[in-house]
């Protein structure tokens, strides 16, 4: 093996020796850095109850009260 | 407090998709998906029965019990409503539902499903009550106009029952005692865990 080429080989080694080194760090930071996940809260105002007794429902039960089969 | 559920009178349901055709354009609902199906059993034999499904807005529902993002809340008159912000389209809640409610409107070319889209209950979804936005991720908001929902209103045979649980349970044991047979509340054991007794 030429001097070059050893040289070029020990080279690509430091490269990739710091970029493991430099992956490790930053994925310490994140863990370090993250938040505790969250549940979803949908408030108050998205589970209030929606549903009123209207005309418009009233009307509903009365005609389904009637048993039209028996006609 | 009222607590909503659907019934459907199997005695009188005539197969006549006409709940799910109004569902379809009340909603908006995209190509391929049907938030409301009719389904028959035993087709063209005697004791056949057509049952109209959709989300039955479960108590303690298994959906919202495996969803891995928790997009699921009821409301405090028992609906099951999902955020489409949160869903990720894993498709677990559609393997968990007894009833196959959860639909997915599109397999994209990385396999996505997309947002789940389900019934409901014609009460629109968590965004601002008879918003653009709210009509457009999850159809209108009937609901909070003082109405039931269309499927319901609009079923020519009364088959379809919608509303509060305890009236409509009194509506169809009157049917019952009346005509002097009854089928049962279809899935009202499996969603609600309860079943109607008429004595």
């Amino acid at each position: 093996m030429s001097e070059q080429q050893d040289g070029r080989s020990l080279g690509r080694r430091r490269f990739f020796r710091a970029l493991g080194t430099g992956s490790v760090a930053a994925a310490a930071g994140a863990v370090m850095g993250a938040k505790e996940a969250q549940a979803y809260d949908p408030g108050p105002e998205e589970t209030k109850a929606r549903y009123r007794e209207t005309d418009d429902v009233r009307a509903f039960y009365r005609t389904n009260g009637y048993e039209t089969l028996r006609k | 407090m009222a607590r909503l559920k659907f019934l459907c009178d199997a005695n009188r349901c005539i197969d006549c998709n006409a709940c799910v055709t109004a569902c379809k354009n009340e909603h908006d609902v995209p190509w391929g998906i049907n938030r409301r199906r009719v389904v028959t059993i035993n087709d063209g034999k005697p004791g056949e029965r057509s049952v109209s499904m959709a989300c039955m807005h479960c108590t303690n529902a298994p959906c919202a019990a495996v969803c891995p993002v928790d997009c699921f809340h009821a409301t405090d008159d028992g609906l099951v409503l999902h955020s489409k912000e949160i869903c990720i389209g894993c498709g677990y809640c559609f393997y968990a539902c007894p009833f196959g409610a959860p639909q997915f409107p599109q397999a994209t070319n990385f396999g996505s499903r997309g947002k789940m889209d389900k019934c409901t209950y014609c009460a629109g979804g968590p965004d601002a009550d008879l918003s653009e936005a709210e009509y457009v991720r999850y159809g209108s908001n009937r609901l909070a106009e003082g109405k039931l929902p269309l499927c319901a209103e609009m079923c020519s045979t009364k088959a379809l029952l919608a509303g509060d649980g305890e009236i409509i349970a009194q509506i169809y044991k009157e049917r019952v005692v009346t005509r002097g047979y009854g089928s049962g509340a279809w899935g009202w054991k499996t969603a609600y865990g309860e079943t109607i007794t008429v004595t």
